[in-house]
């Protein structure tokens, strides 16, 4: 008998609030996490406008012993992971007598560091000049370590650096782990600090939106780069039911596919035998399906390709999707795991979050995107879609737990 | 779950020592040093000239001339890698089968040049002077989503990142997606590329052999005058199946995987403490998991990259681990030949293995002169031919804390 496994914490680090309850307040009310580009001057730029974090205080969640060999990207992690035990019940506990793995995605990493150094080495500073503390500081895996670290974690420590659908890949292997039995816990999800290098990749070849994001409306203009962190708590249904956890929602699986066709443009193919790989390894009927969370960055040819994939395998369904990324803009590596926490609220709570900034249908996104409002609804399971550069496409499935399963 | 026979059937490497498995191997047995003067970046301003660079190999040869411009060295030594994994494999890839194959690679760096060159040109020329053909190479999944386009390969697509443990923690993601029967073949391995901006970071933080003013670098696992790792690049790709697969295919099966066991020690480098317990740990669990004992383990491929820390720590966790059998156990390092291939190493010792289990050898430990009080193992100093393996064990530890362990044995 395969075994279930559940979310039972939720930490969220976003450009509309930090921790689940703001988050999602804010997400239902529609509020726009995109504002003008603060972390570095955007005047050689055509956009300057991204979903930049301004509220976040790392004082509040990590030692001063520990702060200042963390950067951003770290802090977001660590913060989420944090909010997320707290919010499982979870702290304080014990962990010494259990296995707890850590899996973490990402697209850029620690790109703060990184580029601290380009700068300097741009700056023409030489080699023996370079200040030898920023060493070693950019490696992406210090990411999941510092969270193993803060909390003394034993088990699997993982990085997934498949690009945009990293959480979900990092959220998939902790319920293999689970079902295998090589982890009591897992702290899975995805984090990226707001990054130049991803906002001059875009800004130059014009796939950022001006001034707000607005998937699937036929005016659309593009994709806004973000930040954030989200991080879930996955744990057996025997373990949550042990110790009389909140429970979420059950993850269920997640399907995988490769475009294998372009290393930035999408391929509705692949995204459809993703989401058609999702419902084969969870044992879902389409029917069962009440609410995909897109991955809907608001670029041309990814809501078209997105939607043509939905519509292909839902046919006259008429699902609510909506897009998390009209508020909070593309976090990147967090936003799959972002959005799975948008997910397990939705299924919790029976709400499906708004599409905001939406104003004009467009006939190739032939979706109910729920436009503007929030709209309340029974929620049973919940398609979290996650498509990432060079066509890694995940899609992981979440459902509202029935005890009497 | 039920558990799955997972076994390797196909097997692509690029090293400082040899391109291709056979030159690899024979390279291996012949104790050659793959270390030689860096050419892909300047080396003026670097007091350390030399690193284990991959030499005298032709992607157009291997590759074919199409789709060659946008390639960075990363990519091009994976994609390399992985024809040559299938090739031995004698898998075609068809409509039949595509959806089915999988990769799992690992890199920790693979994008850090084609990164700073991108953001180097927006500091110094402007954001308006990016070439945006570069930006896919600045993202590190791109090798893995490269190869994919290349060959077709339509299967899940991961990439891991987890510093000197990747691409071994991308062979144990694998192993995990086909017991899950996600995929019914999966390419796993590793890439890292020499560059100007990886040597850069370890070059600063101290960790390379050779900074002491008239140290030649030199790479010399467990040996007492050990003054740090000497920087390599490499491609290792192993193509992993189910039994069953390769059975129903008639493939030629180098080995099976017993067992892998991968976890992270707090008390580790960083923070002055000592990592051995997670070392043996993850030992201990390899061979819990494989229904092995300590007896039956013939040979250990090691780790130890010439680190003063990270080699006494292992020896000192091997010990540990196998008690009474320690002095009695081979233990090789061949990271003394190729050098520290950071995410590519656990891959590369790997592909080491597979080729002792399949020819018959241990390969030697280079460069050792004085032996190390903290170090007190059957090191193998003299390359052992003509023995049967049967059951190996893969180590593979990142200062950070992270441990991977395989245990490989002989398919029956």
């Amino acid at each position: 008998m395969i075994k279930r496994v559940v979310v039972t914490g939720l930490g969220v680090i976003s450009s509309i609030g930090t921790g689940k309850g703001k988050f999602w307040d804010n997400l239902l009310k529609g509020q726009s996490g995109i504002s003008k580009v603060e972390s570095f001057d955007t005047s050689n730029y055509q956009s300057h406008n991204g979903g930049e974090v301004k509220d976040f205080d790392a004082n509040k969640f990590i030692g001063l012993r520990v702060l200042p060999s963390l950067c951003r990207t770290s802090q977001f992690a660590v913060s989420a992971a944090g909010l997320a035990i707290e919010d499982a019940g979870l702290e304080g506990h014990d962990f010494s007598r259990s296995v707890v793995s850590v899996c973490l995605g990402t697209t850029m990493g620690e790109s703060r560091p990184i580029e601290h150094l380009n700068n300097e080495l741009a700056q023409g500073k030489s080699i023996e000049r370079l200040d030898v503390k920023n060493m070693g500081l950019s490696f992406v895996n210090n990411i999941p370590v510092n969270i193993a670290l803060e909390f003394q974690f034993k088990g699997r420590n993982r990085v997934f650096t498949t690009a945009c659908a990293a959480g979900n890949y990092a959220i998939s292997y902790g319920l293999d782990l689970l079902r295998m039995g090589a982890s009591d816990f897992v702290v899975a999800g995805g984090v990226d600090a707001f990054s130049r290098i991803v906002f001059t990749g875009f800004d130059r070849v014009h796939a950022i939106a001006p001034e707000k994001c607005q998937p699937f409306d036929k005016n659309r203009k593009g994709m806004i780069p973000g930040e954030g962190a989200g991080i879930l708590i996955l744990e057996t249904l025997k373990g949550a039911k042990t110790r009389g956890a909140h429970i979420y929602a059950e993850v269920l699986g997640c399907g995988f596919s490769c475009d294998a066709f372009h290393m930035t443009q999408p391929l509705m193919d692949g995204i459809f035998e993703c989401m058609k790989n999702a419902l084969d390894v969870s044992g879902i009927k389409k029917k069962e399906v009440s609410y995909i969370c897109a991955h809907g960055t608001g670029s041309v040819l990814n809501d078209k390709a997105e939607c043509g994939a939905i519509n292909k395998i839902f046919k006259d369904q008429r699902i609510p999707v909506n897009s998390c990324k009209s508020m909070l803009g593309h976090t990147m590596g967090a936003a799959s795991a972002i959005e799975a926490i948008a997910c397990c609220l939705a299924v919790e709570n029976d709400v499906v979050p708004p599409t905001i900034n939406f104003e004009t249908p467009d006939p190739e996104c032939d979706i109910d995107c729920v436009p503007n409002k929030a709209r309340e609804q029974r929620i049973h399971v919940a398609l979290n879609n996650g498509f990432a550069f060079g066509g890694n496409n995940a899609c992981l499935v979440l459902k509202k737990y029935d005890e009497n399963e | 779950m039920k558990s799955k026979r997972i076994v390797i059937t196909g097997i692509g490497v690029l090293s400082g020592i040899g391109i291709g498995k056979d030159i690899y191997w024979q390279g291996l047995r012949e104790g050659r040093s793959g270390i030689k003067d860096i050419t892909v970046f300047d080396t003026s301003e670097f007091k350390i000239k030399v690193g284990g660079e991959i030499t005298g190999f032709s992607p157009k040869e291997i590759l074919g001339r199409a789709g060659l411009v946008d390639l960075d060295r990363a990519t091009t030594l994976l994609s390399c890698a992985m024809k040559f994994a299938l090739e031995d494999s004698g898998i075609d890839i068809d409509k039949s089968n595509r959806q089915r194959l999988g990769i799992s690679a690992g890199t920790t760096f693979a994008n850090f040049d084609s990164l700073f060159e991108f953001d180097k040109t927006c500091l110094i020329e402007g954001p308006a002077c990016v070439n945006p053909s570069r930006f896919p190479n600045a993202v590190i999944n791109s090798p893995a989503s490269r190869a994919a386009i290349r060959f077709g390969i339509k299967g899940f697509n991961t990439t891991i990142s987890s510093g000197a443990c990747a691409g071994a923690d991308a062979i144990d993601h694998a192993f995990h997606m086909l017991c899950f029967d996600r995929a019914d073949q999966v390419l796993a391995g590793a890439v890292e590329a020499m560059s100007f901006r990886m040597f850069l970071e370890f070059y600063k933080s101290g960790s390379l052999s050779g900074l002491e003013a008239g140290q030649p670098a030199v790479s010399r696992p467990f040996d007492r005058d050990r003054d740090g790792m000497v920087l390599a690049e490499g491609a290792a790709v192993v193509l992993l199946e189910t039994l069953e697969s390769a059975l129903n295919r008639k493939a030629k099966i180098y080995a099976e995987i017993a067992s892998v066991a991968s976890n992270f020690e707090p008390g580790c480098f960083h923070q002055s403490g000592d990592p051995t317990e997670g070392m043996v740990r993850a030992m201990e669990s390899a061979l819990k998991n494989s229904g092995l004992g300590e007896k039956d383990i013939d040979c250990i491929f090691a780790s130890a990259n010439s680190t003063k820390d990270a080699d006494a720590f292992e020896a000192k966790a091997i010990n540990q681990v196998f008690g009474a059998y320690s002095k009695k156990k081979a233990v090789s390092a061949i990271k003394s030949m190729i050098g520290e291939t950071l995410g590519s190493s656990g891959p590369m010792n790997v592909a080491a293995a597979l080729g002792g289990l399949e020819r018959g050898f241990i390969p030697a430990i280079i460069n050792f002169c004085s032996k190390d009080k903290d170090c007190d193992l059957k090191f193998i100093f003299q390359a052992l031919e003509n023995i049967s393996l049967h059951h190996v064990m893969v180590n593979c530890f990142d200062t950070s804390g992270t441990n991977t362990v395989f245990i490989l044995k002989q398919y029956d």
